[in-house]
């Protein structure tokens, strides 16, 4: 074990490497007297880091330190550890911050040279199959509709923290979906009647409190769900409802009338009175199964996109007459019973009576035109179905690539019709490979450089699924066919452009969920007993504010650095209650400042914290230094540890006096084959003990005592709780902003950082710099980098 | 600032919770008549569990006579038409389903034999339950392993039974320890992820046809794309081929296949029945057709709930269930019970009459099924685990009569079910707290 074996060479070597230190003392600050990086890495490093110690370390002294750039892969590691003084270890000698910096800068100048010398853009796969994510958007975009995919195809495997990296397989079963999903969305597009009457039931989560009221519903409802389904044509619809029910079966909440409404597009379509079941004298006999029966409705809905709303009429914002504060959660009948009526389900399924296609968003997206007499119809086909697939397949097609998708349209054209024709052409271009995959080629001219500039076309995907996770919409794809993409200043303002249109959310629910961890909020499920306030709404909250924030710093132009420290979030009644913030009211989200009144939660800024990300680094039951550590090191800093070795025993849990987080965990403290790595993530951990396993500030432990939120960071630095934590994280902002730029270039690219992308890296951060960090300027950086514009072949 | 607050707040509704459900099959996939996945000489194994809540009035339940009988008890004479294929065991226990909260812990421990771990929260812990070891073998040839189904439409998350999640009084079925499989009750949702939108056998068939020409179609586009390639990413493109050529084979077996027949109008259901008798009745045409079809041959199915309240007018029993199982051997109630029991079991005939009236392979479906109805819950009124109501119907009827096993000490619950697994081919030594199998089944 490495850790072991260093703690054995550093004993015995604690004598020599005294001895030279206090042989050589602290060198004169003068150019003649400056130690060369190799005198340092002589002094400092090579004690343990050297090729007859057999504690398996990079031995620094085989490799030539006057020629950095014979083996990038060794010095770039080592930057990264000298950048985030990691190393040496805070516990043995270090030079001062001078040297730091100079042996630094020194390695990188050598490195950016040796670079741009002999370029390495890396190499993305060949092929990349869309992600669940980039599907959804892809159909969304090409055809403007908005479905839930996630039933439809599988999600993806993650790597590298992000599902988008080479993800190359097709396996028979996936290509089945494809098959289903491409039914299933051309019938939906084209809007032709569906054969038999389908539907979707719609389920809301069980945790969801229904006590209070709903964003998108109207003022004056609570509970109930703004549900937006994509009505397949005109027609009659059926609309029924559930209830929730206890775990007994009984109609939660129902002790008298309530008023239920539904509506289509805010217009109410009909009111329901749901009453507790009568009680006939005599008989203990409740009929709970009827209640619901009734629930149901029919209406001639027209085709498209609506918002389908099921909600209550609010009865009354009096607050609940208890002796103890009230929980805000309700949903278990044990814990916290529902106090009103709450809908399980909605069913909407149809159409009973085709009343005709309609006009949907979807049938004006493809129908670019429309055949006048029958002779017309084979070249508005060949024109609808062009449009279609260029957009589709990203690049301009050929008389060859319509040839097949057209004659399908003409087969079925003559069976049923012309929109039955571009159905099936549709459904074919759904399933090409050149949909579903995005493919970058090498040229076929490559004997002289194998590194080459990628394609503008294969530029616009790349520009497209970074900022928007789509397809290039017709402006982007025109300039790339026209090859002007690469013109600097085009593709400058091309990325300003996307950055404003609203599908560059896209940064924020794909990008920074998954860096962010937010993916894991739907599967915390904490330990109902201890943290019995916790719903569905908290972890929506939770997401909410984190997604909120992000794209606050995004779109107004702010400092990536803001990410850590702007001194606002954003908040609604129940997530506020939750941190116990005062004056906030309403289920809407808005900026809330730290400031004034407000100014002693300012601790709370910043992404460290939000309770989203401090309730998924926990455990259902506790909370876990080791966990927040690892993510502070792996997301924050850029520096993961080393994974575990296997047969960890797991936590004794506490069993007589109730020990503090911290003294659980001396173990890691005490056995050397721990604490090599756990001295790195749990003094992180420890400062973040003031939140607990569900984000809430506390002052004290379980057993009374004051909790220590003494801690650290592998740099050595100490200080005292979230506070000091920030501050020396921003102490190091070049530390956090290469992670940063690190994580978005893996998520631009698809593909995992090497070290060969390092000088890119630093060239966008320092670029940044002159644009105060901004966050926009590391993705301008990175658009403008040699990895994302070029690649380098097989 | 840019954000439009629809845009960005979260979806207001989801699709169920939980585990990931199984996405539904091609509907393409599902043959114009039915499937004759096996060959005549070896018909596959089909096993399947039909849960019942609340035990049983077990003087009504047990048969009178022991060994080859020829007439079943009150609550089983709904049976008597495929006595030949009845065994009925009395006096099986599940010692692991005794708990605090032993509705919630009857339910999850009548598949699994295995103790819950009490805790209301996300860290549940069960084992691995019996219907789901069979699927990993005789299921992976199927399109769905296994299918879980209720006829419950609600879902409780927290503490169900004085302390126990909701997972262990929600779901049957397990396939991992930590991996409940929760059931669907929405004969719609079923239908839909069996057979997609369903439809006439000639519609069937050209969705079939379209789907094959498309992938003609994608064939000759990636061997064009291939060509344009280097050599390292030929090889990936042959593996896409080889993903295409075999969905060509599967539509082409599914076109290609003559039978006895599915429905030659696959209807979808739309609604949930209103009452109680169709949707089970819906649900368990379902089970028949997904059977047909070959697309699973392993099936769960929760008919009620532990501490379920519904009620049975329709059979004179206006009392809800879970009140009138503690009967306090009050005679009234325990007669209603009773009637309740074989109301169930009725239910449950009428599925079985039409196992038999298919014939697979050198028989009937039902000669080649093997379903278990039972309870995880003996006596209702004190909450025991002893002496539960079980009963297995199907296998070959080799001899006159049904068996009745009974047994003077308590034998496990899992003795029945490694047996059941030996007797679909999945020949183990043991299961949960399992001590042997069950011989007489064994020779049946």
């Amino acid at each position: 074990m490495p850790c072991r074996m260093k703690i054995a060479a550093g004993i015995a070597l604690l004598a020599f490497v005294g001895a030279s230190h206090a042989a050589m003392q602290a060198p004169q600050r003068s150019a003649s007297t400056v130690p060369s990086p190799k005198a340092i890495i002589d002094q400092y490093c090579i004690g343990c880091h050297r090729q007859d110690s057999s504690a398996g370390l990079i031995p620094l002294d085989a490799y030539d330190i006057s020629n950095p750039g014979a083996h990038p892969e060794v010095w770039e590691k080592v930057i990264k550890k000298l950048r985030a003084r990691m190393m040496p270890p805070p516990n043995r000698p270090r030079p001062d911050d001078g040297v730091y910096n100079g042996v630094v800068s020194y390695l990188e100048t050598a490195l950016d040279r040796a670079a741009l010398a002999k370029p390495n853009p890396g190499r993305v796969e060949t092929f990349r199959r869309l992600t669940q994510t980039e599907y959804h958007n892809a159909i969304r975009d090409l055809l403007a509709v908005d479905l839930d995919v996630s039933s439809l195809i599988p999600s993806d495997d993650t790597s590298q923290g992000f599902d988008n990296i080479t993800s190359a397989t097709l396996s028979p079963t996936l290509l089945e979906r494809y098959l289903s999903a491409a039914q299933k969305i051309s019938r939906l597009a084209v809007g032709n009647a569906p054969r038999t009457p389908g539907g979707e039931t719609f389920i809301l989560p069980a945790d969801l409190t229904q006590e209070d009221h709903v964003d998108d519903l109207p003022f004056g409802t609570r509970g109930g769900s703004a549900i937006r389904y994509t009505f397949p044509v005109n027609g009659e619809y059926e609309i029924q409802i559930r209830l929730t029910r206890d775990r007994n079966e009984h109609v939660e909440g129902l002790t008298e009338a309530h008023q239920m409404e539904v509506s289509i597009d805010d217009e109410r379509l009909q009111m329901f009175t749901v009453a507790p079941p009568g009680r006939p004298q005599g008989t203990n006999a409740v009929r709970d199964d009827d209640i619901d029966i009734g629930l149901h409705l029919r209406a001639n809905i027209k085709a498209g996109p609506h918002m389908v709303g099921v909600t209550f009429l609010k009865k009354s914002s009096a607050l609940l007459e208890t002796e103890r504060q009230p929980y805000q959660a309700h949903f278990n009948m044990d814990r916290h019973p529902r106090i009103q009526p709450a809908v399980y389900s909605v069913s909407i399924t149809g159409p009973f009576l085709f009343g005709g296609s309609g006009e949907t968003p979807s049938r004006s997206r493809i129908f670019s035109c429309r055949p006048v007499k029958p002779a017309d119809e084979d070249v508005c086909a060949r024109r609808i179905v062009e449009t279609l697939a260029r957009r589709a397949y990203r690049r301009p097609v050929t008389g060859q690539d319509l040839e097949v998708p057209l004659a399908l349209y003409k087969g079925e054209n003559a069976k049923n019709g012309f929109d039955a024709g571009i159905e099936v052409a549709l459904r074919a271009l759904l399933v090409s490979p050149e949909f579903l995959f995005r493919v970058e080629q090498d040229p076929a001219n490559l004997e002289a450089n194998p590194v080459y500039r990628i394609s503008d076309l294969e530029l616009a995907s790349r520009l497209s699924f970074f900022l928007w996770s789509s397809i290039p919409d017709d402006e982007l794809l025109d300039l790339a066919i026209r090859g002007r993409l690469r013109d600097p200043a085009i593709l400058d303002r091309q990325v300003r452009r996307m950055l404003a249109d609203t599908r560059s959310q896209a940064l924020t629910t794909n990008f920074a969920d998954q860096w962010l961890s937010l993916r894991k909020l739907p599967g915390i499920i904490p330990d109902v007993r201890l943290f019995p306030d916790f719903d569905e709404n908290l972890r929506q909250a939770f997401r909410t504010e984190t997604e909120l924030f992000f794209d606050s710093i995004l779109h107004e132009n702010r400092s990536a650095l803001d990410l850590l420290r702007a001194d606002y979030t954003y908040l609604n009644e129940r997530l506020a209650k939750h941190y116990g913030i005062p004056n906030v009211y309403g289920s809407q989200f808005r900026r809330v400042e730290f400031r004034d009144g407000l100014k002693s939660y300012s601790n709370r800024r910043g992404l460290l914290g939000q309770g989203s990300i401090l309730t998924v680094t926990s455990y259902a039951n506790r909370t876990s230094p080791v966990l927040r550590g690892k993510w502070i090191l792996s997301n924050v800093l850029g520096m993961p540890p080393p994974q575990p070795p296997p047969n960890v025993p797991p936590l004794k849990e506490n069993s007589g006096k109730a020990l503090t987080m911290r003294e659980r965990m001396t173990q890691h403290r005490a056995n050397p084959a721990c604490s090599g790595c756990h001295q790195l993530m749990d003094p992180i951990g420890f400062s973040l003990e003031n939140f607990d396993a569900v984000g809430r500030w506390r002052a004290t432990n379980e057993d009374g005592s004051v909790v220590d939120s003494s801690g650290g960071l592998p740099d050595g630095s100490a200080f005292t709780g979230i506070e000091g934590l920030r501050s020396a994280v921003l102490n190091r902002p070049e530390v956090f902003l290469t992670n940063l730029t690190e994580k978005l270039m893996t998520y631009a690219l698809g593909r995992g950082i090497e070290y060969s992308d390092a000088p890119a890296i630093r060239r966008i951060v320092r670029d940044a710099g002159a644009e105060d960090d901004h966050l926009t300027a590391l993705i301008g950086g990175i658009v403008r980098s040699s990895p994302f514009q070029m690649r380098r072949s097989k | 600032m840019i954000i439009t607050k629809k845009a960005l707040h979260r979806r207001t509704f989801l699709r169920g919770m939980g585990a990931a459900v199984a996405l539904p099959l091609l509907d393409a996939m599902v043959p114009p008549l039915s499937a004759m996945a096996q060959t005549a000489a070896r018909p596959a194994s089909r096993l399947g569990f039909v849960y019942i809540p609340m035990g049983s009035n077990i003087r009504q339940w047990t048969p009178a006579a022991t060994g080859r009988i020829s007439e079943l008890s009150p609550s089983l004479s709904s049976l008597a038409p495929f006595m030949d294929h009845v065994t009925v065991l009395t006096n099986l226990e599940n010692k692991n389903a005794y708990s605090p909260g032993n509705h919630a812990t009857a339910n999850s421990a009548f598949l699994s034999a295995a103790k819950a771990k009490l805790t209301e929260g996300g860290d549940y812990y069960l084992g691995t339950t019996v219907d789901q070891i069979a699927a990993k073998q005789i299921g992976k040839d199927t399109a769905l392993p296994s299918l879980e189904l209720g006829t419950d439409l609600l879902t409780t998350i927290g503490d169900c039974d004085n302390g126990f999640a909701c997972v262990y009084q929600n779901n049957l079925s397990w396939s991992s320890p930590t991996t409940p499989l929760p059931y669907e009750a929405h004969p719609r949702v079923v239908f839909e992820r069996l057979f997609g939108d369903g439809g006439t056998a000639a519609q069937r068939r050209a969705e079939l046809d379209k789907n094959r020409s498309i992938l003609d179609w994608v064939t000759q586009d990636m061997a064009r794309l291939q060509k344009k390639l280097g050599a390292p990413d030929r090889a990936k493109v042959n593996d896409y081929l080889d993903a295409v050529r075999e969905v060509e084979r599967r539509i082409q077996r599914a076109s290609e296949q003559e039978g006895t027949g599915l429905p030659e109008d696959l209807q979808r259901p739309v609604g949930v029945p209103a009452s109680w008798e169709e949707h089970v009745k819906l649900m368990f045409d379902l089970q028949v057709l997904a059977l047909q079809a070959d697309i699973t041959r392993v099936i769960t199915f929760q008919m009620a709930r532990e501490t379920s309240n519904r009620t049975y007018p329709q059979i004179g029993v206006p009392d809800a269930h879970h009140p009138l199982s503690h009967h306090t051997n009050n005679p009234e109630k325990l007669m209603r019970l009773a009637k309740v029991n074989a109301y169930h079991v009725l239910q449950f005939a009428y599925f079985i009459e039409k196992l038999k009236a298919l014939p697979d392979g050198d028989g009937t479906l039902l000669d080649h099924s093997l379903f278990l109805l039972g309870s995880g819950m003996g006596n209702p009124d004190v909450h025991d685990h002893i002496n539960l109501p079980i009963v297995v119907v199907g296998g070959a009827a080799k001899t006159r009569g049904a068996l009745h096993l009974k047994y003077e000490q308590p034998v496990a619950l899992a003795n029945l079910h490694l047996t059941l697994l030996d007797k679909v081919g999945v020949r183990l030594d043991a299961f949960a707290d399992s001590n042997g199998k069950i011989e007489e089944m064994l020779s049946l």
